[in-house]
Order: C-alpha cells, then structure tokens, then sequence
C-alpha cells in the first residue's frame, strides 16, 4: 500500500494564505467534503419518500439553502448539515485546487490528473445544467403540427392588447421577477407600448383563488373581486413540482396617475383577466412558459406497443416531420433515441388519450431540453474513466510485480 | 502473538463457520420441507416420465412472452404453493413428490384429484380463521377443497380489504387479498377444461322420456353460421332467439369464460396478431365472429377435447399431447417463436443453480477444512478441493446465465433476480482472480462461501417474488446497449463493493481472533487485496453511474433526477472516493481501512436493494418482500464492526501494555 507521507514540518512557519491553501487543497477537506456530500444524498434519498422531490431538492440543494436540518419519517434529525450546493461549491474549489494545482506532477500521477480534470468538467457541467438548462414539453395530435413547448415549472404573466381580435404588443414578465413577491412585497412592471404599468404582489406558487362567499380568509388575505388566494393544503403524498398552479395579485396603474381594483392572476383560471381602457381592450394572464421553437414538428403516427397479452409496454415511438425553413425532415423519436437538433433535444415522454382505444386518434407528448451542458457528462465520463483506468493498471502492475506472489501461507 | 490465543481464535472462527453452515443447512432444507402432515390423496396416480416430458414442450403465452408448459407450471405453483414440489402419501400410503408440470397436469386435466392437493401456502392461520376455515397450524399448505366451504366469506373479505389504501393494509388483509386473487387464478386452472369435459346438453333433444343428447363445443362451433343465421331470422321476423338455441349459447358462453384466461396455447392465424389465444377466445371467435375463419380454432378445441377425454388412459392420452404439442409447436416455428422452448425447459430441468450451490457448499466445506488445516499435505489438497467444487461451481453458474441469456435474447442483467446470480458469479471470478494474484488462500476461501450465500438469495428471492424472471423488460430498459454497458457495469460495482467488505470482514476477524499468528504478509496481502477491489468498486461504480445519466438523458431527457437508485450509486461512489482520500491524507490506516471496507457492504446494500423498498423513483423492480433479511444485513455489519473495534482496543492495549 503506497500512502502519500504527509508533509514534512517546514522549518519555517506557513504564511496564512498558504496554511488557508493548504486547507482548501487538502485531503481532509476532500474526505469531509465527500463523506458530507453522501450524508446529504442519503437524507435526501430518505426524505424525498414524505416530502416529495422538488421540495427536497430546494432544501437540500439549493444555492440559498446553507444550512439544513434532515428528516427522516417527519421527525427532524439534530445534526445540522451544510447545503450540497456550498459543498459541491468546496468540492470543486478542492478538486482544482488539491487534485490540479497541488497534485504531484509526473507519468506515475496522470492518471489521477486526468480523472480529476474529468471530474472538474462533469460539475461544472452540472452547474450549467442547474443554472441554464431549460424544460418543457411539446404534446402534438396525430396529424397536427406544432412549434410551441411549455415549461414545466415556470409561470410567466404575459399583458397583450386585443386588436382584430389577436394579442399584439405582448409583454411578458418571467417567473424569476415575480416569484419573490411573497407577503405584501410588491413590484411595478413597466409596459412601456402600452398605456399602463402592472403592480404585482402575494406570489403564491402553488394556490387556487376562491370565492369569499364560500369560505372566509383565514390569513387575511386580500379579497379582490369577491375572490381571495388560498395556498394550496399540503397532501399527504408530496405533490411534485410541475403540478403546483401559482397565483398573485395584480393592479394596474394608468398613466394619469389612477389605478384598477386589485384582482386575481392565477394559473389555474381558464381565462385572462380583460381591461378596457375607452375602446381599447387588453388581456392580462398567468400561464407556464411557452416557448417558439425554431422549427415545427408534425406529429405522423404514433405508436404505442405493449409485449403480447399483458399491459406492459414495449416500445412507445413517434415518426415526425420537421419542418424548418420549408424544408422537410422525417425522425423517429422513440424511448432511449431522442431528436437532438440545434440545441434542443425531444424525447418521447408520453402519450394519450388514456385507454384510447385501436384506431383512436392519439397524441405524442415531448419533453423538450434546451441544455448547453448535455453532452459534457458524457466527455468527462470518458475522461474520468481514461485517468482511472491508468491509476489503477499502474496500481495493480506495481501489486502484481511487488512478488507477493511468490509468499504462500495460511 | 501466543499460540494458545490463537488457538481460541480458531475455535471461535470454527463456531462461527459452524453457525454459517446450520443457517445455510436451515436454508436450504428446513425451511423448504412441508409445514404439517403430509396429506393422504386416495386414487392418485403419477403421471409417467414420458408424459411430463412431452408436456414441458408445449409452448404457451404468458407474461408477453413464449414459454414452455413448464416454466409456467414452475412460477404458478411457487406463487400459489410457496416451493416447486409438494409431497402427498396415495392411498398405500406410499410418499409421492409432485414437480410442478404434473401438479399443472392435474389442476388441468384431473381435477377431482387437484383439488384434494395441498396447492395453498399459508402463511398466517388468521386468514383462514377469518373465513371461517378450521386451520391447522400457523403456518400451513391447504388443498382447494379445505378453503372452498369459505370461498364465498374470502371474496366479500377481500373485496373490503381492497377499498384500504395498500400501505395501510395489515399482513392478514393482504393476505386475505393474496388468497383471493390465487383461488381465482387457481380456478381458471381447474375449470379450463370444462368445456371439454362437458360438452353442451342440447336441451329438449330427449324425446320420449330419453335424456337430453350432449353435443361437443368443437361440433357447435361447426355449425356457427347456421346458428348466427337463426338468430338473424328470428330478430328479422321480431322474434325472441329459440329457447333451446339460447340455452345452448348460454352453455358455450359460460363453457368459453371458464377456459378464457388460465392457458393462451393457440397460436393465431394471423402472423401479424402478437397475442395467443386460449381456448375460450378461439370457442368465442369461432360464434360470435364471422369475419374470422373459425377452421383452425375448430381444429384446436377439437384437439383439446380429445386431449381432455383420453386422460383416463394414459397412452391415449400421452399421443393425443405430444399430437398437439408438435402441432402447436410447428406453427409457433413459423412463427419464429419456437425456437428456445426446449432449451428453457432443460434449464428449469436441470435446475443448474441448485447444482452450482451444491458445489459451493462443498466448497465452503473443503475451504474451511483447509483455513483449519493451514500449511501442509492436508491443506494443500483441500485448497485444491476448494478450488475444483468453486471453479466447477463458477462454471455452472456462467453456464445458466449464458443460457438465461440466449432465452431472453438480453444481455443478463435486467431484474433484481439477475443482478443476484450475476453478483454471485462475479464475486466468486474476482475472489479466484484475486487468488490467482496474491496465493494466500483468504480470497480461495471466500469464494464458495460468497457463492453459497448469494445463490441461497437468489432462491429465497425467486421464492418470494414468485414471478418469471425471465419475462420481457418495459419500453425504458428495453435496450441491450445500454443493458449492456450501464446495467453491467453498475452490477459489477455492486459484487465487488461486497467483495471489499467480506475481505475486509476476513482481515478484521483474522486479526482480531489472531489467526495469523501476527503474520505481517498475510495482513499486508489482504489490505492490499481490499485496497484493490474498493479501487474496482470506485471505477465501476463511478462509470456505471454516469453512463446510467447518460442513458437516463436519452430516455428521460435529464442527466441526473434524484431517483433513488441513482442516488444509490452515487453513495458508493462517495464513499469509496472518501474512503481513498482519507487512506491517501493518512487519516486512515490499516484498521480504517478495513473498518470503511466493511461499510461498503452497507453502501452497496442499501443503494442494491434497500432503495426497491422506498416506494418512490422510476427504478422499480416491484420487488416487495424480504425487507427483514436487510436489516438484518446492517446488523450483521454493525455486529462486525463492534468487534473489530473490541478486537483493535485490545491488540492496542497489549502493546501499551508490552511497551511497558
């Protein structure tokens, strides 16, 4: 067994910086570092089971989340845990730091070299997965078209004027500028094409409005319209993130200095909220994000097979055209092979009507990525594998020559 | 280190191989014996040799997927009676052992004789009680004729237990619910033939005082289009069917429901249509469709009915199946879904992991002798005894899985049953590799204890899962590349992770019980022997993960989605990467290292099997039983690790103590 000697006593003492360098490249702080990272992923793996995942993954991986306290069965654990987003943070600074920069340099350590710079790459390809990836899904009918996606979890309010009985001038305010305005925080959105600016405030992500006839505020919360936002009860199985139907309230502020009565946005309403000002007519609406895509898919024929006389499925597959510019391209997107074009990436995530029956008309539902990183696992991977395959045959080449072979006993 | 403490040592380590060998012997033998008295059948006859053979072959449908008569016997009656045989006494009181393709036979075509057989596994006497069937002891075998007198109680009990959200069910309601669904499944089996058996009675065709004539299915279906043309008739002139016509229909109906779901034998037609059809389909098809050319489904149910009728004489009967069985066999050739029957049927025949822990055992035998024995003649050639019955046992192994694998035209991990006899061929290859290097007798020894221990999982999963392991994969996995390379990877990280940690557990009881008389090379050869396959876990583990993100971005669109399994296997590779860094930093040091290795086994537990059980992710195997024998994993690993700490507070205080 070859252990690294840890190093000798200098004979003069270390400056600061370098006992705080020697810290952060150390392999104490990788081992703290990946034995926190495990607890983490096990608490959250447990937790996950009553929480839900979405939740879950807020608390324990969020970058705004430093310290936490895990769960398991719903009864805290007294041991106060770091945030994985700030370990992971520690990991990398550690990695580039103690496995790149401080590491031993020579033909007996490239392997570890190597793997290291993979590991590099494979986080930082988390990072801007996590930071710049974006998701939706696309659900196209047998016969139809279709280059519209919507985003899984983001809700946007999108104000438009109604002219010849189409949205024009249409704004649209991201969920990241409105999902802060929790409490009695509020926010003016200026719309400069239009004659008015947009108050928002009260953002619930996951809430219904309900009418103040049926049921009393119980937090006072505001009543717009004879109608209030009530957060949606906790279920007893978590309900995962893309279901959650977020609501705020809004007012609108003319430019002559009034303002509209208070009233309600919310994404589980079937209709937007109309304004009129003189003649002129606008919509104010919540709704999940859509986004155009660049191309459009017709969806063919979809395909949903099941293994002879049980309902298991054997294979689900969607032949599309894509069409893009005029010109026309037939895909097969099926389970395990996605269509990856111009950045995007469309797999086949689902389908229906429920219980369709041969010969009905179905539909395909796409889960459509946009991610910069999606390849970058797959190099590090190769890279990683590449640097330990080296570490390793040269570990096993110098057991195997060690002649400890030759020893019999027991 | 002194000579007698080593000697107490070998008395413990011998304790404790003893006590391996009696739960090992429990395992296998006890817990597999007939709870009760074995039951008396009057008038039963086995069936020949010649006759089961013949009846292994018969292709059927099941599970999506062709299989032979056998293996659906084989997973029926594990599911409903708990082994694949059962003992009964005839009437000479002679002890007869029936095997699952003739306990199949006389649900089917003798079930006068079925429903005396102790077919139900009980497990629980409240159940019955609360049926109000009289039960013998907690745990029993009951014939379907002891639980019909509450068959009607089971129903509506079962019916209410199932209004109960599943996770709040207790052991009895499920259970209650378990037996329901097994008597129906059961009755299928026995009322499949009926329509054979019984025919139609062709109501007022007596005449003068004469009983009624009874008429065969196959001959009613002959005359489907006059019948269908009747009845065109009558509705056209506003009539009402013909009251004999109607109870006629009446009794072909309720004759094609009975033989609708229990065996899909006939394959169709159509080489296009994927699904067989059983002999209820083709009797409805042949009435009540006219667009369908009934001649063949005639000609089946014909030939079923000769098959039913001639079980009284046994030659009679073994021509007619082995007519049928080459007829059904030649147009499943055409449609190329016969080619693995026979060798599916050999599999399950010669029951190789059986044979594979028979070696293993002898090898555990052999190997302990030679630990006990050390240097010398006599464990020179128990070595070579432990490595002939594990290499043979190996070879088995390997052998089975090749064969798994050209069944099931997959590479051979795709279920949880896999990855068990997968685990257990790999470790005991990796153990010998690992002999093969270092020759020191620890890793030769481990083999066939591993093997012993892992197929012994393996029957007790197959035992409590009760389904066919081998049965078509979802869409999702439905891909031998990635089976390929993710799903083997990941599993071989699993088999060595467990390797660690039984070296580590070999090392820690070794010098704690001073086995090796404080042999510094023995110790150094281990610790090098354990560094080595936890850098083999960390390089399995780690690329297997990532090529499963991999696979999960070309299926589900994201690298990495929290789901259990994936976390799983991000566990082992954290902790193996801890476990490095902290030998690398000197944090740890031999005792560390070990005591880390042993942890492995909990990671590895815990990301292998544990994560099926929490209900939650898209890895679901559907695995629900045997969640105690994990516990009792992580106790035995806790157990280890207490003593080793003993073990090194000990040696630690006898050096102070020579120091002094």
């Amino acid at each position: 067994m070859e252990v690294s000697p840890k190093s000798p006593a200098s004979p003069k003492a270390r400056s600061l910086s370098g006992k705080v360098f020697d810290v952060l490249s150390g392999f104490g702080l990788a081992t703290v570092t990946l034995l926190l990272l495990g607890l983490l992923t096990w608490f959250a793996t447990l937790e996950q089971i009553d929480n839900g995942l979405y939740q879950t993954l807020t608390k324990y991986f969020s970058w705004k989340s430093a310290f936490l306290l895990p769960e398991i069965n719903g009864k805290v654990v007294p041991l106060p845990l770091p945030g994985g987003y700030w370990v992971c943070a520690v990991l990398l600074v550690n990695l580039i730091l103690g496995g790149v920069i401080r590491m031993r340099k020579g033909w007996g350590h490239a392997g570890n070299l190597i793997s290291h710079c993979g590991i590099i790459l494979m986080l930082i390809g988390g990072g801007v997965a996590h930071h710049f990836s974006e998701r939706g899904n696309m659900a196209v009918g047998q016969g139809a078209s279709s280059n519209v996606a919507e985003d899984y979890f983001e809700y946007v309010v999108e104000v438009a004027e109604i002219k010849e009985g189409k949205p024009q001038n249409v704004h649209v305010i991201r969920g990241k500028e409105i999902e802060d305005l929790e409490g009695g925080k509020l926010r003016t959105y200026r719309l400069p094409d239009l004659p008015f600016d947009l108050q928002l405030t009260g953002y619930l992500n996951n809430a219904v409005p309900v009418s103040a006839n049926e049921r009393a505020p119980d937090r006072q919360q505001l009543v717009a319209d004879g109608y209030f936002l009530m957060e949606k009860p906790k279920e007893e199985k978590a309900e995962e993130a893309e279901k959650f139907s977020a609501a705020c309230y809004a007012r609108v502020l003319n430019r002559d200095g009034t303002k509209s009565a208070p009233f309600i946005l919310a994404g589980a309403s079937f209709h937007p909220f109309t304004y009129r000002q003189g003649d002129r007519v606008f919509i104010v609406d919540m709704h999940k994000r859509l986004w155009v895509m660049p191309f459009t898919l017709k969806l063919d024929q979809f395909t949903a097979a099941f293994h002879p006389g049980t309902m298991r499925p054997s294979k689900f597959v969607s032949k599309v055209t894509r069409v893009e510019n005029g010109g026309e391209a037939k895909v097969t997107i099926q389970m395990n092979e996605p269509m990856r074009y111009e950045g995007f990436t469309f797999y086949q995530a689902s389908y229906g009507p429920p219980g369709a029956a041969p010969g009905d008309k179905m539909y395909s539902v796409f889960e459509v990525v946009k991610n910069p990183a999606d390849k970058w696992p797959e190099y590090s991977l190769w890279i990683v594998a590449a640097g330990m395959a080296i570490t390793f045959l040269i570990k096993l080449g110098s057991f195997l020559a060690a002649g400890s072979r030759k020893k019999r006993h027991v | 280190m002194s000579n007698s403490s080593s000697k107490i040592g070998r008395w413990i380590a011998a304790g404790l191989a003893m006590a391996v060998l009696i739960s090992v012997f429990y395992n296998l033998v006890i817990d597999n014996m007939p709870k009760g008295e074995v039951r008396q059948v009057a008038d039963y006859t086995p069936w020949s040799a010649a006759t089961l053979a013949v009846a292994e072959t018969l292709p059927l449908q099941n599970g999506g997927r062709i299989k032979p008569l056998s293996t659906f016997a084989g997973f029926s009656m594990l599911g409903l009676h708990g082994a694949r045989s059962m003992e009964i006494k005839d009437s000479r009181g002679q002890t007869l052992k029936i095997k699952p393709t003739a306990w199949l036979m006389d649900s089917l075509f003798r079930p006068q004789l079925a429903i005396q057989l102790p077919t139900f596994r009980i497990d629980n006497s409240a159940v019955l009680e609360a049926i109000g069937v009289k039960a013998r002891g907690k745990r029993d075998r009951y014939s379907y004729n002891d639980i019909e007198p509450g068959r009607e109680k089971l129903v509506e009990l079962a019916k209410t237990y199932e209004a109960i959200d599943k996770a709040k069910r207790d052991p009895v309601q499920t259970q209650v619910i378990d037996l329901a669904y097994n008597l129906r499944n059961y009755e299928s089996l026995l009322g499949y033939f009926g329509f054979a058996r019984f025919g139609v009675t062709l109501k007022g065709s007596g005449k003068d005082g004469a009983p009624d004539q009874h008429a065969e299915i196959s001959a009613v279906m002959m005359t489907a289009p006059q019948i269908r043309e009747q009845i065109a008739q009558s509705r056209g002139q506003g009539k009402g069917i013909e009251p004999h016509l109607q109870s006629m229909l009446e009794q072909v109906f309720d004759a094609a429901n009975f033989a609708k779901f229990g065996l899909f034998i006939l394959p169709p037609a159509d080489p296009k249509t994927l699904t067989w059809l059983s002999a209820g389909d083709a009797i409805a098809n042949a009435i009540s469709d006219p667009k369908k050319d009934p001649q063949l489904g005639i000609a089946d149910v014909k030939a079923l009915e000769i098959l039913a009728r001639s079980v009284d004489d046994e030659t009679a009967f073994r021509q007619q199946l082995s007519s049928l069985r080459d007829s059904l066999a030649k147009r499943a050739e055409v449609r190329g879904e016969y080619r693995h029957i026979q060798m599916e049927a050999d599999y399950y025949q010669k029951n190789w992991f059986l044979n594979a822990l028979v070696c293993f055992i002898l090898g555990t035998v052999t190997a302990l002798a030679m630990w006990t024995f050390g240097k010398g003649k006599a464990g020179r050639l128990l070595s070579w005894l432990t490595l002939a019955s594990t290499a043979t046992g190996l070879g088995i192994c390997v052998y089975a899985i090749v064969n798994r694998c050209i069944i099931m035209q997959r590479p051979p991990v795709g279920n949880l049953y896999d990855t068990i006899i997968f685990i257990a061929a790999t470790v005991v290859l990796i153990s010998l590799v690992i002999e093969w290097m270092t020759r020191r007798r620890f890793a030769l020894g481990i083999a066939p204890i591993l093997g012993t221990l892992l197929i012994i999982l393996a029957r007790r999963f197959e035992l409590g899962d009760a389904k066919d392991n081998m049965d078509p994969l979802v869409a999702v996995l439905n891909s031998n590349y990635w089976l390929t390379i993710h799903v083997l990877t990941i599993t071989l990280g699993y088999a060595a992770g467990l390797l660690s940690a039984f070296l580590a557990f070999i090392y820690l009881l070794m010098r704690g019980l001073r086995l090796d008389n404080g042999d510094r090379e023995i110790r150094r050869s281990l610790t090098r022997a354990v560094y080595g396959t936890i850098c083999l876990t960390l390089f399995l583990a780690l690329v297997g993960t990532v090529l499963g993100g991999i696979w999960a971005n070309d299926s589900w669109g994201r690298f990495w989605g929290w789901d259990p399994k994936e976390n799983g296997a991000l566990l082992i590779v954290l902790w193996t990467l801890a476990i490095l860094h902290a030998r690398l930093g000197g944090y740890i040091r031999d005792w560390g290292l070990h005591f880390a290795a042993v942890f492995t086994g909990a990671v590895v537990t815990f990301s292998w099997w544990h994560v099926n059980f929490l209900g939650v992710g898209l890895h679901n195997y559907g695995f629900t039983a045997g969640k105690g024998t994990i516990w009792l994993f992580y106790i035995v690993i806790a157990a280890i690790l207490v003593f080793g700490v003993v073990a090194r507070a000990i040696e630690q205080n006898g050096k102070g103590r020579a120091a002094k």
